[in-house]
């Protein structure tokens, strides 16, 4: 404790400067962060994918898989659960809002038991078809509270009586689901009993997908392996695949989010070092007679090194935790750039991994900062440097 | 003399001491390449997408798809129709005189081990649409015969895919072989799988098609050409200027890329703003005896606070050039698929935009340093020697 006031009053040798220092290295920090915390958000909604639940489409362009699939799914060995659903894609008020409300059938209860419902409300879908439940996310997007009315218009003749304009009860907010893959951030869900009635008449008794949940995740691929054998000469033909490998390739197919948000955050570090290293550099060229004058008072090189580190370590940690904080405001200003839908982007939170690695980030950038002053204090001639020459 | 080669005399007395004070302005070189080089790399990619969508020579063509459908994937143009729009005013002709637009569709294609669902696209050309393309060319093996269940593969697509002359692709009726590989210039093209439009319909029972691509005389005739396509009550069908519709399709995909690669660098150019206006304070307290010279020998503080200023700007270019140039060596031309297969690019555009980029972040940063500059009283600074 002793020494605090020496690394103390070297912290504040330059306050302006100091604190310029400590604003950029927040920022870069507060940068990382939001990266780390975006990465590990990538790389949790793929954990939350189950390996164990699976996606059946056609595997060549058609109208839909008929219904009457779901029954034959249903009685393959290992499965649990087969349900089926059917996206409807229009706008709402706002041309340019687009919504997406994904109808599914009871079978979901068992297929995908992940869908945040209780049986209270599958029971209130049940009894009033052209309602939806929305997740809390998809609500506060639209600002729409239970019991309200959602449009949405769709392209003409969408409907079984020529018009494009649906308008939903809503029933509920519910959680959103974990996860990320085939559906959108905004999940809004209805009733596919409804959809069959009122929707067009060719799209009766056919889903986009239907899902299978199977008893454990290493009959996963097996299962994926019967399904598209059983239905290989059926029209339509099947594909299937487990939702965790969905998820793997949709992140890495499409823009690498995950590899990206390292790259800049390495940048965001780079800036801090060259902050770091410098002022440290310049802040023990300018005191080499003070560290002379602590050499001269007994100070072993250990504890002039010590001080030096800390005298580093003070802002870039500070720095760390100022923009740990704020790196949940970077957070939600990147997540606002994804709100219409346009790249799904999962959601980001603070975890403790992500300070403890900012925090790591902080001391290792503090270390190497002190490298190269160190070696110039450990070689400067005490004399001549307390001679002023 | 006058303020102007004053400003002059002491900006290029005050970067001549720069080698002195060199570690400092690399940090502001190196920190500003950073900013500049995440920048520019971010928007490589929309800057190549928007080359790989966006032809010039799509100003001058049309692409007219079934009216209500957002675009070419409907396959609802019936066969019947397709005289009648090519019967249409402005389209321009072939050396024989046939017009020279082409009836294709665009599918997608079963979902290959490895790859999401839909990410590889089946083109079904007709007989004019190579002639459309110019810059198509068949780059190993041959082009596919019209009436066989052949396929080319886009040099994007066979990349990604793994797809080489040989390679089996399998479609509703069997598998089809590739029979060669093709480029086109850059275009989005190259992402598809293509083989002859009838065949493919036949194949999967489709009965019409998604679109109708046609050449224009010049692109001055488009609007004759949509207003007689759209009047004409014997067919249904909505047109769009080619680039316009490339446009669209390439909004919605790259604009949430691109707000991101500017949140990114602004938070960046604040970071590195603040670490400018630190090293150009520590800049002038290092000049501080310079500087008082300069003021007793007579020479204005406009001047002395230009050159603060200068050498700000100076070095925000040199980190801008850096940046871009670290970019363009690690990124230009590597190839991506993002919704398509296309080349990263570094453009002369966003070297512009770096150095603007940091220009204003270096001539930001420097301006409260260069007031204290301006402030420093004579007497003061030369005591502080």
């Amino acid at each position: 404790m002793k020494y605090v006031p020496l690394v103390w009053a070297a912290v504040r040798r330059n306050p302006t400067e100091s604190l310029l220092a400590l604003l950029t290295q927040t920022v870069a920090f507060a940068l990382f962060g939001a990266m780390v915390a975006l990465n590990s958000a990538y790389e949790k909604a793929i954990d939350d994918a189950r390996m164990d639940r699976l996606f059946v489409v056609c595997r060549f362009e058609c109208q839909g898989l008929p219904l009457a699939y779901e029954e034959q799914l249903a009685r393959l060995d290992a499965v649990v659960g087969v349900g089926a659903q059917v996206w409807l894609g229009g706008r709402e008020q706002d041309e340019r809002h687009q919504i997406l409300v994904m109808f599914v059938d009871s079978g979901m209860r068992a297929a995908w038991p992940e869908l945040p419902m209780t049986q209270v409300d599958w029971r209130a879908l049940d009894r009033m078809p052209d309602g939806v439940f929305l997740t809390r996310k998809a609500a506060a997007r639209r600002s729409v509270r239970v019991g309200g009315v959602l449009p949405m218009t769709t392209l003409p003749g969408s409907r079984a009586d020529g018009t494009s304009a649906w308008y939903f009860k809503v029933l509920g907010i519910i959680d959103d689901p974990p996860g990320w893959g085939q559906w959108t951030p905004d999940l809004i869900v209805g009733n596919l009993r409804y959809f069959q009635e009122a929707g067009r008449p060719d799209e009766r008794n056919t889903a986009n997908v239907l899902r299978v949940a199977v008893d454990r995740p290493d009959h996963a691929r097996e299962v994926c392996r019967t399904i598209e054998a059983r239905f290989t000469n059926a029209n339509p033909a099947v594909y299937c695949i487990p939702a965790r490998q969905d998820a793997e390739q949709l992140a890495d197919a499409n823009i690498n989010m995950r590899q990206i948000s390292l790259g800049i955050g390495a940048a965001g570090l780079f800036m801090i070092l060259f902050l770091s290293a410098n002022g440290v550099a310049e802040s023990v060229r300018e005191r080499l007679p003070e560290f002379g004058m602590l050499k001269t008072l007994g100070y072993r090189d250990t504890l002039v090194a010590a001080l030096v580190f800390l005298e580093a370590a003070v802002p870039t940690v500070l720095a760390a935790l100022l923009g740990s904080a704020l790196a949940r405001v970077v957070s939600t200003l990147a997540a606002r750039l994804a709100v219409k839908g346009v790249i799904d982007m999962p959601e980001m939170h603070g975890s403790l991994s992500a300070f403890a690695l900012a925090l790591g980030a902080a001391l290792f950038i503090a270390l190497v900062s002190t490298v190269a002053p160190l070696q110039r204090i450990r070689r400067m001639d005490v004399a001549a440097v307390l001679a002023g020459r | 003399m006058s303020l102007l080669r004053q400003i002059a005399a002491v900006c290029v007395l005050g970067l001549s001491s720069l080698p002195e004070r060199r570690s400092t302005a690399l940090v502001i070189v190196f920190g500003l390449a950073c900013v500049v080089g995440v920048l520019t790399s971010m928007l490589s990619l929309t800057v190549g997408l928007t080359r790989a969508y966006v032809r010039p020579e799509d100003e001058a063509r049309a692409i007219v798809f079934a009216r209500n459908a957002m675009g070419e994937w409907s396959h609802s143009i019936e066969r019947g129709s397709i005289g009648t729009i090519l019967d249409a005013p402005g389209i321009a002709k072939r050396p024989g005189g046939a017009p020279l637009a082409d009836a294709e569709f665009l599918l997608h294609l079963p979902p290959i081990e490895g790859f999401v669902d839909g990410s590889l696209e089946l083109r079904g050309l007709g007989s004019t649409g190579r002639a459309l393309r110019p810059a198509f060319r068949i780059v190993s093996g041959r082009m596919f015969r019209p009436g066989t269940q052949e396929l080319l593969a886009g040099a994007g697509a066979a990349k990604q895919f793994g797809l080489v002359v040989g390679s089996k692709v399998r479609l509703r009726n069997g598998e089809w072989p590739v029979v060669g590989v093709f480029t086109c210039g850059g275009e989005i093209m190259e992402s598809h799988l293509v083989g002859d439009a009838d065949t493919i319909m036949s194949a999967t029972r489709r009965k019409g098609f998604g679109s109708v691509v046609a050449q224009l005389v010049n692109a001055d005739a488009y609007p004759t050409f949509e207003a007689w396509l759209t009047s004409n009550p014997a067919i249904a069908v909505s047109v769009e200027r080619k680039s316009d519709y490339d446009r669209r399709l390439l909004g919605s995909n790259s604009a949430f890329f691109t707000r991101m690669a500017y949140l990114i660098g602004m938070i960046m150019a604040l970071g590195a703003l603040f670490g400018v206006v630190k090293i150009m304070y520590a800049a002038v307290r290092a000049r501080t005896r310079e500087i008082g010279t300069l003021r007793a020998v007579g020479f204005g503080a406009a001047s002395v606070a230009a050159s603060v200023l200068a050498e700000a700007a100076l070095l925000g270019i040199l980190g801008a050039l850096i940046g871009t140039a670290l970019a363009w060596l690690i990124f230009d031309g590597r190839q991506m698929w993002v919704w398509g297969s296309f080349r990263l690019h570094v453009s002369l555009h966003l070297l512009a935009l770096g150095v603007a980029w940091a220009l204003v972040t270096s001539v930001l940063g420097g301006l409260f340093p260069a007031l204290r500059a301006a402030r420093l009283p004579t007497s003061e600074a030369l005591r502080a020697a």
